[in-house]
């Protein structure tokens, strides 16, 4: 259900049961930089199901081999992880896929919903 | 319910080398911070999987760029000094790490070994041998093969094991009379499982004199319908499978369907037939 952009990727395959994560992870890291155990409180506050810390470092590991997102330097034990620019124009464009695909849905289930 | 510490250093294993070195300290760091609970240790096992089928670990290119050029050039390989133990080139095997692997692998084979063996010895043999359905043929192919079934001869079954009774024949045939009954209907067939009740011996033909059953082995005798008499050590008559006659006539012995003989109670009065012979005799 990852859409065209995080869906599939020719160099590391298809992202599978972590693209829903992934997303995640990358909303997450949206506004500010955060670590893994920011971003696991920052997803289970606004997300529907809670995401695990081996879920969690599986869907890092694929979005920062692919560039989507880069660590920082550490911080005590702690590191740190953003956005890269193709990570956030990745991002947008599956919002925007996303965004059509609500337009789309809520115009075929008719004028009820207002 | 937070799980224990020592827990989780064992799951942390499941990840492979490479990545516990990249990311090893943050993921104890968040652990740390979080009190993981045992679904938190499962979705680790899960990750460690994970990781150890997808190499995700990118290789530390940024340290050998910013590595300065000079000493790259100054790493020419130089004498070894004696006595210096050769250590084993990453990524290949040493002997001990194969050795220890193969014995994994040929204990994994043994366990499969094992394990398929059980099974095949527990697996049920429902298409042949006793336990199955037996077609025997219509009543026109039993007649044509053996033309006095129709005068309560029985009809033997190789493949069930059985007799097939005629039982209205065979009740005139035992009582001395002289009938044809070419048409009986599944109701009016019984198979009886020609192994002896009392120690298995295989229970031969009808005998010609007195039209009973009798076990060679021990004497043990049935009158045509299967139900002991007097004669014999078996604690009960000879036991039934099912008949049936399917839609297109064909009739079916089902030797999944089991009925006991009846109980040999010594008192002609408990059977539910009695034939011509005195109810001690039997055959010679």
């Amino acid at each position: 259900m990852g859409g065209p952009v995080l869906g599939s990727d020719r160099s590391t395959g298809d992202l599978g049961r972590f693209a829903e994560p992934a997303l995640l992870i990358l909303v997450s890291l949206a506004d500010a930089p955060k670590h893994g155990y920011a971003i696991m409180t920052d997803v289970n506050a606004f997300a529907a199901s809670p995401i695990g810390p081996g879920t969690l470092y599986a869907a890092l590991a694929r979005l920062e081999r692919r560039g989507l997102i880069e660590p920082m330097g550490p911080e005590d034990r702690r590191r740190p992880y953003r956005l890269t620019a193709g990570g956030s124009e990745a991002l947008s464009s599956h919002l925007a896929e996303m965004r059509r695909l609500v337009q789309v849905g809520r115009a075929r289930l008719g004028a009820a919903d207002g | 319910m937070p799980a224990p510490v020592a827990a989780v250093g064992l799951v942390m294993r499941a990840y492979p080398q490479d990545w516990r070195e990249r990311y090893g300290a943050e993921m104890a760091a968040l652990l740390s911070d979080r009190e993981p609970s045992w679904r938190d240790l499962l979705d680790l096992v899960r990750g460690g999987v994970d990781a150890r089928l997808h190499r995700l670990v990118k290789p530390p290119t940024q340290l050998v760029a910013a590595m300065p050029r000079r000493e790259v050039v100054m790493a020419v390989p130089l004498p070894r000094p004696y006595g210096v133990v050769e250590t084993q080139p990453i990524g290949e095997l040493s002997r001990r790490a194969f050795m220890r692997r193969m014995l994994g692998v040929g204990a994994g084979i043994l366990a499969l070994e094992f394990i398929g063996g059980t099974l095949a010895f527990l697996w049920p043999q429902l298409r042949a041998g006793l336990g199955a359905k037996f077609a025997v043929g219509t009543l026109a192919d039993i007649l044509a093969e053996q033309p006095s079934f129709a005068n309560g001869w029985p009809y033997a079954v190789g493949a069930a094991r059985s007799f097939l009774i005629n039982v209205p024949a065979a009740r005139e045939l035992a009582l001395g009379h002289d009938a044809s009954i070419p048409n009986p209907t599944a109701d009016q067939m019984l198979a009886l499982y020609r192994k002896c009740p009392h120690l298995g011996c295989q229970v031969p033909g009808l005998c010609d004199e007195l039209k009973r059953f009798t076990c060679r082995c021990h004497g043990s005798t049935y009158n045509i319908l299967g139900e002991k008499l007097k004669e014999g050590p078996a604690q009960r008559g000879m036991d039934r499978f099912a008949v049936q006659v399917n839609d297109n006539g064909v009739v079916v012995i089902d030797t999944s369907q089991y009925t006991f003989g009846n109980l040999d109670r010594q008192d002609v009065k408990f059977l539910s037939f009695v034939d011509a012979a005195p109810y001690e005799r039997k055959c010679q």
